[in-house]
């Protein structure tokens, strides 16, 4: 089906609970909807199977307006709608979704914890993101909240790990040897079996949004670029797109390309991050190393390209300021092909050695129906058999000139996210040789005025580890009004703890990193 | 032991220790809010271009056999309590190293209202990693120019 259909699809299904509808933007369609009307709105998408909930935004139209709003956004390839539900600012309550959408859950905590909205009906109210000793009613995302308010309050000890019958609840984290970021997680175990799982958000949650709010377009660059230094660059690309379509400017194709060829860098070297952690949980070191020790060859590339290992600094508004010189060219091509061949022999290991496979076959699987229910993202769907992919559903940048194939597999258990992601390599190698052999001539960048023209607007990426998602919104000042940041490790967590009850203990960790979780990603 | 400034063979033991401490500090890592680029460039040092266990430096897992406490990031505040806790369960002598600007200043993350600072106005440092991230080798450097300074003590 076409964009343009799925819209009306979308507007025909919601027409009787629908206040009025808008099209900002060719693909998108914002209707607005009364909170008494939200479930049976998300439920007549959903019974329709239209797209899915892709993130829930929350925004405060200021203190005059007195009205804070709550967008359920649902995707279904380009198409974006929007349900808008209108709150007054204070005592605002909405119902909650999560009978139908289980992945809900987590973001109507973060709307009730930032927003002050309550939410009724929500399994779980617990604080997620912002600290324990956080006071009462203080809600950090409206905009006139005032940092003095938030002092510390006196919070009972926590709890430490207890016991009732034999059940025993097993906390991990914030400091554990298994976690390289901190979070923390408790397990109750029946013996050796997982019956139940929780996690706690916050320890990396730093407040990105808000501080966005107080610095201008450009010094929000390199601020979102450091929401997650696993893939920084791919941040970068989801600002630069929503604000340059907010400011109507056509970004050069020789720009484009470099920053998917740089995207493509990005991920291999993120894809051979993970697995070496991920074989470091399994208790495979040799791989931990050898991955690592491959990975140096495209941070090398990295740096000779941007000068910088981590956050290169790629995106500026408007283009790139980094150019691929032919010499550049000959030292990518000469490392993706090294790359390429030792992916394929870690391909082979994953694939056939037998102590390997008796930690990741079969564990943790994960069906087409489990992964869409849950509404996980990136390569944790497509190894269950879902093609979700916005390069290849919604084609963006470069995207549309040099496209791209998504990998599946079917088994949707460890080995088949292992096979996923390095299929993923050579996908990647193939594209940037591509990329390399057409790259556009021409200018690098165009010109972005300083105040960006007042506006709405939704990009969406593909991040190593899934969709990422960017919300946002201008009122023609030299600051963003808002930046919804929604990241993939925060979609994908619902299925994984719900995965893990059942499971061993010991397979546990092995599970959590087989969804390449990023805790500064999800946090912000 | 015991530490009688008088007792005989008390500065052969206490060069002893120093000799055994400088040779292979145990480090334990803690992230405190950090975007996870200083993290992975840790990670990066342990791994065979890097090898910082050729300098006897290994990382552990529990802070009680942790010589030296790694910290990345700026202090975020539901993880301030726990970096203080995870300082103390340490055994003495400890030393810290704090890696990256973030760590050093707040870097990027100055002002943010779940941030509380930067790690020295939590923890007494020993060495400063500055860069957003920096390299291996400079992580690598500050390591060794730490023990160096251990050695004359
Ligand atoms: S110094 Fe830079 S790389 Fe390190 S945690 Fe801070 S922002 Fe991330």
């Amino acid at each position: 089906m076409t964009t343009e259909s799925l819209l009306q699809q979308a507007e025909s299904l919601l027409a009787t609970m629908s206040r009025g509808s808008t099209r900002p933007e060719t693909n998108r369609l914002d209707v607005v909807i009364e909170s008494s009307g939200l479930v049976p709105a998300v439920s007549a998408l959903k019974n329709a199977r239209w797209g899915y909930l892709t993130a829930l935004t929350g925004l405060d139209l200021g203190v005059e307006a007195g009205v804070v709003e709550a967008l359920y956004h649902f995707c279904s390839d380009a198409a974006v709608t929007t349900l808008r539900v209108r709150l007054p600012r204070i005592g605002g309550s909405v119902p909650s979704i999560y009978q139908l959408i289980p992945a809900v859950g987590f973001y109507e905590r973060e709307l009730a914890e930032m927003y002050g909205v309550t939410v009724t009906g929500m399994p779980d109210d617990s604080r997620l993101f912002l600290p324990d000793d956080w006071p009462v009613g203080v809600y950090p995302l409206l905009k006139d909240f005032d940092p003095q308010s938030a002092q510390p309050v006196k919070v009972p000890p926590p709890p430490r790990g207890s016991s009732t019958g034999e059940r025993f609840i097993i906390p991990i984290g914030p400091q554990h040897p298994a976690l390289k970021e901190p979070g923390h997680f408790e397990f109750t175990v029946d013996g050796e079996i997982v019956t139940a799982a929780r996690m706690r958000l916050g320890y990396v949650h730093r407040g990105i949004e808000k501080a966005v709010e107080q610095r201008n377009w450009i010094q929000s660059l390199y601020l979102l670029e450091r929401v997650c230094g696993i893939c920084s660059h791919t941040h970068s690309v989801a600002y630069c797109l929503g604000v340059e379509q907010l400011a109507q400017v056509e970004v050069p194709p020789r720009a484009q390309a470099i920053r998917e060829l740089i995207a493509g860098l990005e991920r291999i070297h993120s894809h051979l991050l993970w697995l070496g952690v991920a074989a470091h949980e399994a208790g495979f070191d040799t791989l931990f190393m050898y991955s690592w020790r491959d990975r140096e060859t495209v941070m090398d590339l990295l740096e000779t390209v941007s000068g910088n290992r981590v956050n290169y600094s790629a995106n500026i508004l408007g283009g790139v300021k980094i150019d691929i010189t032919a010499e550049f060219a000959e030292a990518i091509r000469r490392g993706i092909d090294y790359l390429e061949e030792r992916s394929r022999h870690y391909l082979d290991i994953v694939t056939t050695d037998t102590m390997f496979l008796q930690r990741t076959r079969g564990i943790g699987a994960m069906t087409r129906e489990q992964a869409e229910h849950f509404g996980v993202l990136g390569p944790l769907a497509r190894a269950s058999g879902i093609l979700r992919d916005v390069r290849v559903e919604a084609p963006y940048g470069a995207y549309t000139r040099f496209p791209i194939s998504a990998v599946t597999a079917q088994a949707g258990d460890l080995e088949a996210r292992f096979v996923v992601r390095l299929k993923e390599l050579f996908v990647t190698c193939n594209a940037i040789r591509t990329i390399l052999d057409n790259l556009p001539p021409g200018e690098l960048a165009v010109k972005v005025p300083r105040r960006i023209p007042a506006g709405e607007t939704i990009s969406r990426v593909e991040a190593p580890r899934g969709e990422l998602f960017y919300f946002i919104r201008s009122t023609g000042g030299d600051k963003p009004d808002r930046v919804k940041v929604r990241t993939p490790s925060l979609c994908n967590w619902t299925s994984v703890l719900h995965q893990a009850i059942g499971c061993q203990l010991a397979d546990v960790p092995l599970l959590l990193a087989g969804m390449d979780p990023c805790f500064s990603c999800n946090d912000r | 032991m015991t530490t009688d400034p008088n007792y005989p063979w008390q500065t052969v033991f206490d060069k002893l220790k120093t000799w055994a401490r400088v040779n292979s500090p145990w480090a334990i890592h803690f992230n405190s809010g950090s975007c996870n680029g200083c993290d992975i460039e840790i990670l990066a040092t342990l791994t065979p271009r890097y090898d910082i266990e050729r300098f006897g430096v290994k990382l552990q897992g529990s802070p009680r056999h942790a010589d030296v406490l790694i910290c990345t990031g700026p202090v975020t505040r539901q993880a301030r309590e726990r970096l203080l806790r995870t300082y103390e369960q340490m055994p003495e002598p400890k030393f810290v190293v704090a890696v990256g600007s973030c760590a050093i200043s707040g870097g990027v993350f100055q002002g943010c209202y779940n941030v509380v600072g930067h790690i020295d106005e939590v923890l007494p440092v020993n060495a400063y990693i500055p860069g957003c991230p920096p390299r291996p080798e400079a992580i690598i450097d500050g390591v060794v120019k730490l023990l160096e300074s251990i050695k004359g003590k």
